[in-house]
This record gives structure tokens, C-alpha cells and sequence, in this order.
């Protein structure tokens, strides 16, 4: 040890204002003498220790998020909105990947025995998003809904969210899938009308009723929808120019409503 | 006042009126509201925290109508509901974080400071990075508080917070309700008369959704004094054997009776009358 610090370089040390060459020559020696480190600490400015230990406290306790909320993240998404969106049971990897599970093998076996495998498509497709959105948010799928239902958040926000972001995920496997083992047609994509007016309508409906519940009640209709077409043989009548126009139409009207009545969500 | 509520009633369909006219006030520090099952306490707490809209009567909190300003209520409000639901998938940190985010904290950094303090200030920093689903009821009921604590709420509603614990966490928990009771209003619902007695500057009794008492604890009290006495025999509105195997009773005294000084158990049960004893025996 062939030198020590004085007072004012433990100041100017202490305040930043050293180039970096000798601050990191005054590091390196603070690390080996207890004699300069007790004459530093009194010249360390408060404010800025707390801040370290503050950034330090942030680096360690900060938890990593689960694998939903970090790919959120990577796409752009804010990190409070990823977590809103990560508590909902119908967002997590297990519950998207076992509704696209659900859709490939319900293709698969229609297909492979019965040769209704595009009216099988179309029929379950909406019904992945609209069980989905029922299972994001309500007092049976969030369990901290009371809790959150007493805070100041915008209810129908993360309502929206969840319904929005529940859409994106089970859509896209769904495209992947139809078009994969369905062929390259736009018919395959005939679901997505008929999805979105289930969805908002199921919405609409939470108003009263257990989402679940909504969402159960519409799928139930929907699929008697199609029972009731396809009685003798295959066939699209649900999915017909008309009818996607009146699935434009609930899907407006809802939409209509939901923005009509969101303080009601709260 | 923080709180001042006026013939308050919210009904449930045909199970008929959970609150029928209450009124009472509560201003900082700790406010019990004592009673039996079915007497409307939850339903009051909920009207409370926002989430429930009455049926009739008028509500101030922190000075302003919840019926217009509800959403500046909840900025200054904290609320531990009955039954706490918490994602267990989620470690202590991410579930009071996520609370937080509902709370409006949107700076990263802010709120994972104030994150942190609240899980600190209910002794849960050691267990902050574990997973909800592997802590004890009592630690759960911790967290529940610590997510009540964001953001220094000046109202704070805690449901039952006591419930099913054992005698050590309850007795935790007394010393942190007393802590969070000291610079704000805390209303504590509960059937634990030992906590009113021990933690509540005033407290309420509901009795069929109304008002059956507003005070002290020392004046509930008072209410029972020469109305508890010892015998030899069963007498009065309730009566039990004690360990020196004689009769400890409520209500009028027969002759001869050794009167004692009342307990806020006491004064409770007297308040209630006989058919609220009935119902519970």
C-alpha cells in the first residue's frame, strides 16, 4: 500500500467527479483499505446511496416473469399490461396450447373418418376463443376479482385486454391449423366472423351472468346452429355470405353495447 | 368523519334486507364491527370498498359520494375481502405487483419500491420470490394485507382478517392491524370479540342489518355492568359452568347473585338478545 486517500479526492470521488481512470485506481485500492473506505462513507451523498441500493434491490428481488408475460414483453408489450394479461388462466402456454391441441385433433379425426373435417373446423374454431375470454376475467376464472374490482383500474380495460389478447392467441393456431390441413382457401378462415360475434356477445351478456356461463350459453347455441344445418349432410349454410354479415352485425351491435355500458363492468 | 354512512340499506332478492336503515361513523384508527352471522358485516364492508352500490341511504367516504367519485375513492382506499382469492401460480412479489398495477401504479420502479415496503412492512420479505401456493393460511392472510397496504391507503378494509389462525398469527396480526390503525381509519370486521376489545378505539354492533350499538369498547362494555353475575345455579339469558364450578350468567340477577364485572363478551351477547342466541346455539 503506497498511498491512501485524502479528504478532498474522497470527495470528488464520492461525488462522481473523477475521470474514469482514477475512480476505477480508487476503487481498486477502496477494495483492499478499510482505513479509505471509513473515509469515504461519511462523503457518500445520502440520496445517491439510496439510489444504488434501490437499483440493487430492483436487479435482485425483481422476479423473472413466466414465459407468457417475457413474450409479451418481447413483442412490445408494456410490462404492467403483460402482467395484467399473464394472471388470466386462459393466457397462460398450457391453456392456449391445449386449445390448439383440441382444434388439430377434433380436425384430424373429422377429417380422417368422416370426411367433415372443414365444417368441423368452422364449427369448433369460434368456440376456442369464446371459452377462452369467458375464462379471463369474472369472480369463477380471476381469483383476486374482488380485490380487483375495489381498485381503481378500468374493469372493462382488462376486460378488453384479456378479450383482445385471448382472440390473437387462439386465432393464430387456429389459422395455422386450418390451413395446414384444410388447404389454402379462404373458407377455412370462416370461423373469424362468427368468433368475434360470440365473443362480444358473450361480453355483453357477463353484464348479468358468470362469463363461463355466457360463454358456455352461446357455444351451446352456436353448435346447435350447426347441428341443425348439417343434419343430413355437410354443409356450410352457417358460414354463407349472409350469415357473415349477420355476424358482422352482432358483432357491431355488441361492440355497440360493451362501449355503452363499460362503466357497468366496474 | 371518514366514514359516515346514513340509513344505509342494500336487500338481496327474496333473502330480504342484508343492511335495513344503518348509520354510524368512523374516523382514524381502528373500527370494529362486530356481529353474528347473516347480521350484514360483509355486505357493509363491500358497500364500503366500492363494490357494492346500496339500495337506499347516503355514504361519505374520505369526503366524497362513492356514487359519483368512486374511482377517487378507490385511489385512497385498501381492501382485504373475506375471502381473499390469490393467484397461487404467482410468486408473493408478482401477486402484490399485480395488485399494485390494478392500483394505477404504472412506473415500474415506483411500484416495485412500494411493493416491496408492503410485503416488509407485514414481515414477508424473507418468502417474497416464493410461489403463493406454498405459504401457510396465516402468511397468505399477510400477503392479503400487504396488497390492502399500496399506495398508504387513508381507508383501509379488513373482512374477517383474523379467521381460522392460530393463536400466534392472531396475535401478529393484532400487532399490525394496531400499526396500520395509527395515522389512518382501519375497519375491521370480525367475530373475534377479543380483537375489538384488544385493537378498536370504537366499534359497531349490527344487529338484522341496523345499528344495535356505536362506542367504545369500555361503553359496550358498561352496557353488561349488573347484568353478569355468579350462582349456584343456571339462570338468565346464558348461562355456562365455569372451572370453579359455578354458574356465570348475563341479564337479570335473581337475588343473591355475586355480581362481576362484565367482559365485552359479555355486553355482545346481552345486545343480541335472546333470539340472536338462539340462532347461534
Amino acid at each position: 500500500m503506497t498511498w491512501h486517500m485524502d479528504g478532498g479526492l474522497a470527495t470528488r470521488y464520492a461525488d462522481g467527479d473523477l475521470d474514469a481512470t482514477l475512480a476505477a485506481s480508487v476503487e481498486a485500492h477502496l477494495l483492499a483499505c478499510a482505513r479509505c473506505r471509513g473515509l469515504l462513507a461519511p462523503q457518500a451523498p445520502r440520496a445517491r446511496l439510496d439510489r444504488l441500493w434501490d437499483e440493487i434491490a430492483e436487479a435482485v428481488d425483481s422476479p423473472v416473469p413466466g414465459p407468457f408475460e417475457r413474450l409479451l414483453r418481447l413483442v412490445g408489450v408494456r410490462d404492467h399490461t403483460a402482467r395484467l394479461l399473464g394472471a388470466a388462466y386462459s393466457l397462460h402456454l398450457s391453456w392456449i396450447s391445449a386449445g390448439a391441441l383440441a382444434l388439430l385433433f377434433a380436425v384430424l379425426a373429422a377429417r380422417e373418418t368422416t370426411g367433415w373435417g372443414l365444417v368441423g373446423f368452422l364449427a369448433l374454431a369460434p368456440i376456442v376463443p369464446v371459452a377462452g375470454v369467458g375464462l379471463a376475467y369474472g369472480r369463477g376464472a380471476d381469483p383476486a376479482y374482488e380485490i380487483g374490482l375495489a381498485a381503481p383500474y378500468s374493469a372493462f380495460k382488462v376486460v378488453l385486454m384479456r378479450a383482445a389478447a385471448v382472440l390473437v392467441t387462439s386465432a393464430l393456431p387456429a389459422l395455422v391449423i386450418g390451413f395446414a390441413l384444410l388447404g389454402q382457401s379462404w373458407t377455412v378462415a370462416a370461423w373469424l366472423l362468427p368468433a368475434l360475434a360470440l365473443t362480444s356477445l358473450s361480453l355483453v351478456l357477463s353484464r348479468w351472468f358468470e362469463p363461463a356461463h355466457c360463454a358456455l350459453a352461446v357455444s351451446i347455441l352456436w353448435l346447435a346452429g350447426i347441428a341443425g344445418t348439417n343434419l343430413r349432410e355437410p354443409s356450410l349454410a352457417m358460414f354463407s355470405t349472409v350469415g357473415q354479415l349477420g355476424y358482422l352485425t352482432i358483432t357491431v351491435v355488441s361492440g355497440v353495447l360493451l362501449v355503452a355500458r363499460r362503466k357497468e363492468f366496474s | 368523519m371518514s366514514v359516515v354512512v346514513e340509513g344505509l340499506t342494500k336487500a338481496y332478492g327474496r333473502r330480504g334486507h342484508a343492511l335495513d336503515g344503518l348509520s354510524f361513523t368512523a374516523g382514524v384508527g381502528v373500527n370494529g364491527l362486530l356481529g353474528p352471522n347473516g347480521a350484514g358485516k360483509t355486505t357493509l364492508i363491500r358497500l364500503l370498498a366500492t363494490v357494492l352500490t346500496p339500495d337506499g341511504g347516503t355514504m361519505r367516504l374520505l369526503g366524497r359520494d362513492p356514487a359519483t367519485e368512486r374511482s377517487a375513492i378507490r385511489r385512497r382506499l385498501g381492501y382485504l375481502p373475506q375471502e381473499p382469492g390469490y393467484h397461487r401460480g404467482f410468486t408473493v412479489f408478482e401477486f402484490v405487483d399485480y395488485v399494485a398495477i390494478l392500483k394505477e401504479m404504472a412506473d415500474r420502479r415506483a411500484r416495485h419500491d412500494e411493493v416491496r415496503r408492503v410485503i416488509d412492512a407485514v414481515g414477508l420479505a424473507d418468502v417474497s420470490g416464493k410461489k403463493i401456493r406454498a405459504l401457510s393460511g396465516g402468511m397468505r392472510r399477510r400477503v392479503g394485507i400487504a396488497q390492502a397496504l399500496l399506495g398508504e391507503p387513508e381507508l383501509v378494509l379488513l373482512d374477517e382478517p383474523t379467521a381460522g389462525l392460530d393463536p400466534e398469527e392472531r396475535l401478529r396480526f393484532r400487532e399490525l392491524i394496531s400499526r396500520i390503525g395509527e395515522n389512518r381509519t382501519v375497519i375491521l370486521s370480525t367475530h373475534q370479540i377479543e380483537d375489538v376489545a384488544a385493537l378498536c378505539a370504537r366499534v359497531v354492533v349490527l344487529k338484522d342489518g341496523r345499528s344495535a350499538f356505536e362506542g367504545t369498547p369500555k361503553e359496550l362494555r358498561a352496557l353488561a355492568k349488573g347484568r353478569t353475575w355468579l350462582w349456584e345455579k343456571k339462570a338468565g339469558l346464558l348461562s355456562w359452568r365455569t372451572g370453579e364450578g359455578v354458574f356465570r350468567s348475563i341479564g337479570d340477577p335473581p337475588e343473591g347473585a355475586r355480581l362481576v364485572e362484565p367482559t365485552i363478551e359479555d355486553a355482545y351477547l346481552l345486545l343480541l338478545g335472546e333470539g340472536a342466541l338462539a340462532a347461534a346455539g
